[in-house]
């Protein structure tokens, strides 16, 4: 408790970085999510958290490779990221700057880059939680209209996809763009691997993995986003696939 | 002066580590050490990851709160262990980490040892520092879940590592015996391992 106290009075004196991410505080609730695993409600209880308002931009993502040359596109081992890391940059170490979200990077490129700012990144339930938000509402997934507008997720024509969209009720940017985001207990979100087909599948409900379902299938776009995510390995890079920061409140 | 020596012990100790390091080629990059993590055995030492390297290994991860399927890896392993040669039995290492670092003390991985009678000599039992259970995991290929009762959900399998942390096959733990095709695969990777161990020329070209 006192290391966790010193911590903070530590990170409050140090100098801001160069580019500093903006976070904002996510108040604790209840999230009825649509993702349901093997006998459960979709109950969840989000902690008090915090989220970044935007997903990391080429420019921040450029600066830590200059920091972290491990994570240059020439050197990163093939266990960390596939073939097309950082693909689209123009040099291994030029991305040009750019304030788009970041693409093409793994799941190991994504938490090694929250790490190095004191950060992690969101598990899906906190994603879930904020991305229910409409500019207005914390909780707008009954509005049928605007969840018809979330299936264009992922895509251009996304509702988030142009830089000028408004921030949501929590005052985050961007959860409906048309970039995709890594979170960071996305193995989870597994319907493969499941043990239910095995002669003792019942009892190993407990010690062995297990599959998901949805609860309605008009929660398409959040169906299509666990469909994309679980189909990735933590080594895959995409070129509509990104990710954002969120911390633990101390 | 105590802090002292144990820096002065750390730097002899860096100094004469220094030369074997240079020698080792470097890792291949789809290594499963290629993961910068730290964990704790249990007897407390605690390691890089990377410090695994250099003997075949078989890997799973497991948490010692679990009742059924883990008591099952653990069985499997010992198993599969069991029926090697013993020649064969000393160029095969066995790591169980934990997906529990909370709860899996040093103290509580001994127990568990000890429960199942795991000959120290082969078998470790390992704590990851808790930011790194997630990327061993990845790196496995091992997915899991935290459950609200305090399990987890997990997959239970056997993985077969190459002494430069390569993963050479898996195998879903079924049954409290390892499926006999594993064991052939495990005894050909050891007996082709132990055969490139001793020609060096025909090692550096598997791993250009």
């Amino acid at each position: 408790m006192l290391a966790t106290s010193m911590m903070v009075v530590a990170l409050l004196a140090a100098p801001p970085p160069a580019v500093a991410t903006e976070f904002v505080g996510i108040p604790a609730g209840e999230l009825r999510s649509t993702v349901r695993y093997e006998g459960d409600d979709g109950k969840r209880h989000v902690a008090a958290f915090a989220m970044a308002t935007k997903a990391v931009t080429v420019r921040e993502f450029e600066a830590f490779v200059r920091t972290h040359p491990q994570w240059e596109r020439e050197r990163v081992p093939s266990l960390l990221a596939d073939a097309g890391y950082l693909s689209s940059w123009r040099d291994a170490d030029n991305a040009g700057n750019d304030d788009a979200p970041v693409t093409h990077v793994s799941w190991f490129a994504a938490e090694a880059y929250c790490k190095s700012i004191d950060a992690r990144l969101p598990d899906w339930a906190e994603w879930e939680y904020v991305a229910a938000a409409d500019a207005t509402r914390h909780d707008a997934r009954s509005d049928s209209a605007w969840r018809a507008r979330t299936f264009a997720d992922g895509t251009p024509r996304a509702m988030d996809a142009t830089l000028g969209a408004v921030a949501n009720a929590y005052g985050v940017s961007g959860m409906h763009g048309a970039v995709w985001e890594w979170v960071g207990d996305y193995a989870t979100l597994l319907g493969d691997a499941d043990k239910r087909g095995s002669d003792d599948g019942d009892r190993l409900q407990f010690c062995g993995a297990t599959g998901l379902s949805f609860a309605n299938r008009d929660d398409y776009a959040i169906l299509k986003r666990v469909a994309l995510l679980s189909a990735m390995e933590p080594r895959s890079t995409l070129g509509n696939l990104g990710f954002r920061c969120a911390r633990s409140s101390p | 002066m105590k802090p002292l020596f144990r820096t002065l012990g750390m730097v002899a100790a860096l100094t004469l580590a220094m030369p074997a390091m240079a020698a080792d080629p470097p890792l291949p990059g789809d290594s499963v050490y290629q993961l910068d993590a730290h964990v704790t055995d249990q007897d407390g030492h605690s390691h890089a990851w990377q410090e695994l390297r250099g003997k075949p290994m078989i890997v799973s991860m497991f948490y010692g709160n679990c009742h059924l399927m883990c008591p099952m890896i653990i069985a499997s392993g010992k198993a599969l262990h069991n029926r090697l040669e013993p020649a064969e039995r000393d160029g095969l290492d066995l790591a169980m980490v934990s997906i529990d670092p909370a709860r899996d003390t040093p103290a509580a991985l001994r127990e568990v040892a000890q429960l199942h009678r795991l000959d120290s000599k082969h078998w470790r039992l390992l704590r990851p520092d808790d930011a790194d259970v997630r990327t061993l995991a990845a790196a496995l290929g091992i997915r899991y879940r935290a459950q609200p009762d305090g399990t987890f959900n997990h997959t239970s399998v056997l993985i077969l590592l190459d002494r430069d942390g390569r993963i050479v096959a898996r195998s879903e733990v079924t049954g409290l015996q390892p499926d006999p095709q594993f064991i052939a695969t495990v005894r050909g990777h050891l007996s082709g391992a132990s055969a490139v161990a001793s020609n060096p020329s025909t090692r550096s070209k598997e791993s250009p």
